[in-house]
């Protein structure tokens, strides 16, 4: 049994997946949001994967540093939607997206 | 002329490391798919922290220290405290669903399964490892020699992105935004 380049992929197209399932099926933000995230670490699982199984491993730290910058804008973004759904908490009082009408108006 | 010479890293053969890579990506994604399924948003954003953590763990055993210790003490802190915080000022409950068989989640199912047919399509009809042609200069050493001016306003950008965050959340704005 061995752990290579293939095993981690599957797992990082299957957490990709949950993530999708989380951003569609669910209508609660903060649910929303853990499942942008969890897209966000199959990228980093993916990258590292690459860096450490396949020819990432030619210049060797590349994937670390992708994975790096993927984390940090995912959590810049993280915060910006977190400080959103509060703002739209105040004017609407749920966190349930269907509930809001028009963020706009 | 190809950039690769000799063998490329091979897989992990050692069998308590495979048994922990195992272990670990199970948690990864027993962990993940809870933290989406889980209606308590508190045991959601606790799955969600022992995915992160787990996914730490793995990058202890495959990647950079550095890495390790950033996923660990801040994207894994960092996040969970953002969405706790986020909780305590709402209600943190989701309500049941009106049908079993909603329309999201019937949508969110075909939208999942196409993307992982898709990657799976992709991954598998892929020979690794592609052949590199030709020299390709480090990521690393690119970014932090000709880019560098580009890194400081992908920073600055970044900084300014999470202070808006805080600043909108701050108590000034605590009063309703007039519609």
């Amino acid at each position: 049994m061995k752990a290579g380049l293939s095993l981690l992929l599957v797992a990082s197209a299957a957490l990709l997946t949950i993530g999708s399932l989380g951003l569609v099926i669910k209508r609660n933000v903060v649910v929303m949001l853990i499942g942008g995230q969890l897209m966000l670490a199959a990228s980093g699982l993916a990258f590292v994967a690459f860096s450490r199984f396949g020819l990432g491993a030619v210049t060797a730290g590349n994937g670390a540093a992708l994975a790096l910058f993927a984390g940090l804008v995912g959590l810049a973004g993280l915060a910006v939607g977190v400080a959103m759904a509060a703002v739209v908490y105040r004017e609407h009082d749920t966190l349930l997206v269907d509930e809001y009408e028009s963020v706009a108006d | 002329m190809p950039l690769l010479k000799g063998l490329l890293p091979q897989a992990v053969s050692s069998q308590p490391e495979v048994l922990i890579i195992y272990l670990l990506l199970l948690l990864i994604i027993g962990s993940a798919l809870a933290s989406v399924v889980i209606r308590n948003l508190v045991f959601a954003i606790a799955a969600y922290s022992a995915t992160m953590v787990a996914v730490a763990l793995l990058y202890l055993m495959l990647a950079p220290f550095l890495l390790f210790a950033v996923q660990l003490l801040l994207f894994t802190t960092v996040s969970a405290t953002l969405l706790v915080g986020l909780l305590r000022r709402t209600s943190g409950i989701e309500p049941a669903p009106d049908s079993p068989f909603s329309r999201e989640l019937i949508a969110g199912i075909a939208v999942g399964a196409v993307l992982l047919a898709l990657v799976g399509v992709v991954v598998g009809a892929t020979n690794w490892p592609v052949r590199i042609v030709g020299i390709r200069p480090g990521l690393g050493g690119t970014l932090t020699e000709q880019y560098v001016v580009a890194i400081a306003v992908l920073v600055v950008v970044l900084a300014s992105g999470a202070l808006g965050a805080a600043l909108l959340t701050s108590q000034r704005l605590s009063r309703r935004l007039p519609r």
